[in-house]
């Protein structure tokens, strides 16, 4: 099963069908993820710039990476709800967009990124609070954690600017015709 | 009197998309700054600072925020007036964005000073989070009405 046919499949589920076929549950879904985004993006930017030592300067680096991970982890789980649901309903069309592809390149370098730095700074501020000294693999972490989250906004962003020409790519017979709802009055090409 | 200039905004198809970016991390600045205050009064994160401590450790960075998004809407707005003027979505954006801003620099803030009235205190943090979530939901419609 290639993961073009597990997209088309999805997308015709009753329930993403439903998402697709109402005007304003998209927007309502897209809402609630830049909401997310807003939460989430908020404790990324206080915990690197705390790591930077250009905010929060007076509070113990543990303290601010301890005390954010739990109001992070709710941000996140808004962004990925939302985020699969919003995939799951245009999911052959996300499939051919580029930026969509660019956008989850960039989400497995955040997970290497992850992988890399819990170990060796996120989790060891306590070690930098009794030193008095903050790395520079630490102030590396934290540049290259907000660089990355800045990339998947624009490539999120960019998502919208595409529309993949779905019917040509159907009647040219590469894929198999899906039967699917029309798209509700907000085409991903909506401007904000 | 206005002149029939072109707005130079319209000229290439890079500028709007890149003012979006401005837009979206400036407000994920501005919205995120607040809601870890609004958490913290709602005493449900950060419980280790004082209120008016955190609060004034990120007031720059919401201003920052802040900043983006009231350099960044304006021009985006400047790219099709017309449009966003008549749009219902817009026009809710804007009341409830002012309300927001308002409340955020004077209910909001005095409530971060004064210590000692939890119910005060959780009461606007939820306001500021409605207002703030009312905003986004606004400027998300705005594509869809």
């Amino acid at each position: 099963m290639s993961l073009l046919s597990i997209a088309q499949w999805a997308q015709a589920t009753d329930f993403f069908t439903a998402i697709r076929g109402s005007w304003d549950v998209y927007p309502i879904i897209m809402s609630s993820h830049l909401a997310g985004i807003a939460l989430f993006g908020g404790t990324i930017l206080a915990t690197d710039l705390r790591l930077l030592g250009v905010a929060l300067g007076k509070r113990p680096v543990a303290d601010v990476v301890g005390q954010l991970r739990p109001l992070k982890h709710l941000g996140l789980t808004i962004v990925v709800i939302c985020g699969i649901l919003m995939l799951g309903s245009k999911a052959e069309e996300y499939y051919y967009n580029i930026f969509f592809r660019a956008k989850m390149t960039i989400l497995a370098l955040i997970v290497i990124h992850a992988l890399v730095f819990r170990p060796s700074v996120y989790s060891r501020a306590a070690e930098f609070d009794r030193t008095g000294v903050i790395p520079g693999r630490a102030k590396l972490a934290a540049c290259l954690s907000l660089l990355l989250w800045t990339s998947m906004v624009i490539c999120g962003r960019g998502i919208g600017y595409i529309e993949p020409p779905l019917d040509k790519i159907h009647a040219q017979g590469s894929a198999p015709a899906t039967t699917t709802a029309p798209y509700g009055h907000g085409s991903v090409t909506a401007r904000f | 009197m206005f002149l029939a200039v072109a707005n130079p905004l319209n000229s290439s198809e890079l500028i709007f998309p890149t003012l979006e970016v401005i837009h979206i991390v400036g407000f994920a600045v501005l919205v995120g700054t607040i809601a870890l205050v609004d958490f913290r009064l709602l005493n449900l994160g950060m419980r280790r600072q004082k209120v008016a401590e955190l609060a004034q450790d990120l007031a720059p960075w919401t201003l920052i925020g802040l900043t983006m998004v009231l350099l960044s809407g304006p021009l985006m707005f400047s790219s099709d007036p017309d449009m966003y003027y008549l749009n219902r979505s817009f026009q809710v954006k804007m009341v409830l964005l002012l309300l927001a801003i308002v409340f955020q620099y004077t209910i909001h803030r005095k409530a971060t000073k004064s210590e000692g009235q939890p119910f005060r205190q959780k009461l606007v943090a939820c306001v500021s989070m409605a207002l703030w979530t009312g905003v986004v939901f606004g400027g998300i419609f705005i594509g869809f009405v």
